[in-house]
């Protein structure tokens, strides 16, 4: 009877072990997870904002949905435009975020 | 020759001496152990001095990714960075911690510069590679009774380098680009009509 209950608790054991070693899945954050607040970039100095420097590139990138709802809000590098296959043509870098 | 043989008798005595004397002071529960006392002078010189030593040893092989600097790494590692880094080694914006003024040793500031925070960081050898690859392994394997855990066994080496990429931009970013390249969800704030 022993024998017969020691084989499920080793498996159980083992399935802990193997599960708990396991890498935190970047999903088990989404529940809570931020939206990015895009809006802070109209505050940010345009002047300064460099479209070859992978930090902007970072924020269009997660800004993306947000600047298609407007109109010549922003302009991407054409490097990192044409990586997305989503150019946004602007010949104003910095005008009003208006919806 | 004599003399040399009394010179080593004595020798002898004074290191049996000595490591009786070590063992008795560590089994008297004299040293304060509490995070709450700093170390002495010498056992911090001591515990610094192997750990430096240590991680200096065994990350100097390692490779850097060419692509270190790149917008996909940075939103990786940063979504990573602020889950599981920022309640030790803050964020924009942030000074303290109840981690950070709890623990001892007090984990570094990672959102300021190696030389603001008086941390080395592998500047001593002025090394910006050093300071990578120092990265890199500290985050893989983690520093034993530091409270920095080892994620290797749990985080692919392409994800860690993901955070030593994003590790690097850090202490440029203002609180409102560290919000935007950390957020994990895919839908703006910013739609206020």
């Amino acid at each position: 009877m022993k024998r017969k209950l020691l084989s499920p608790v080793l498996v159980l054991a083992a399935l802990g072990v193997t599960f708990s070693a396991q890498a935190h899945d970047p999903k088990e954050h989404m529940k809570d997870a931020e939206n990015p607040n895009c809006a802070a970039m109209k505050d940010m100095d345009h002047s300064k904002m460099d479209m070859n420097d992978p930090v902007m590139q970072a924020m269009m990138k997660q800004c993306m949905k947000d600047m298609h709802h407007s109109d010549g809000d922003y302009s991407m590098s054409h490097e990192d435009a044409s990586e997305d296959g989503q150019k946004k043509a602007s010949d104003e870098q910095h005008s009003e975020h208006q919806h | 020759m004599p003399t040399l043989t009394a010179f080593i008798r004595s020798l002898l005595i004074a290191t049996v001496i000595g490591l009786v004397g070590a063992g008795l002071f560590i089994y008297s529960g004299l040293y304060p152990i509490g995070a709450d006392v700093p170390h002495n002078k010498l056992s911090y010189w001591l515990l610094e001095t192997l750990r430096e030593r240590s991680i200096a040893r065994a990350a100097s092989d390692i490779q850097i990714p060419s692509n270190l600097n790149t917008s996909d790494r940075l939103l990786a590692g940063g979504a990573d960075y602020n889950d599981m880094c920022t309640s030790c080694h803050l964020k924009p914006g942030k000074n303290e911690s109840d981690f950070t003024i709890g623990l001892y040793p007090s984990p570094p500031n990672l959102t300021a510069t190696a030389d603001a925070h008086g941390h080395e960081h592998g500047s001593d050898t002025g090394s910006e590679e050093i300071a990578i690859q120092r990265q890199f392994w500290i985050i893989k394997h983690g520093i034993k009774a530091s409270g920095m855990p080892a994620w290797g066994p749990t985080h692919s080496d392409d994800r860690i380098w993901n955070m030593v990429a994003f590790l690097q931009r850090l202490p440029s970013l203002t609180p409102d680009q560290y919000q935007i390249l950390t957020a994990r969800g895919n839908t703006s704030d910013s739609h206020d009509h």
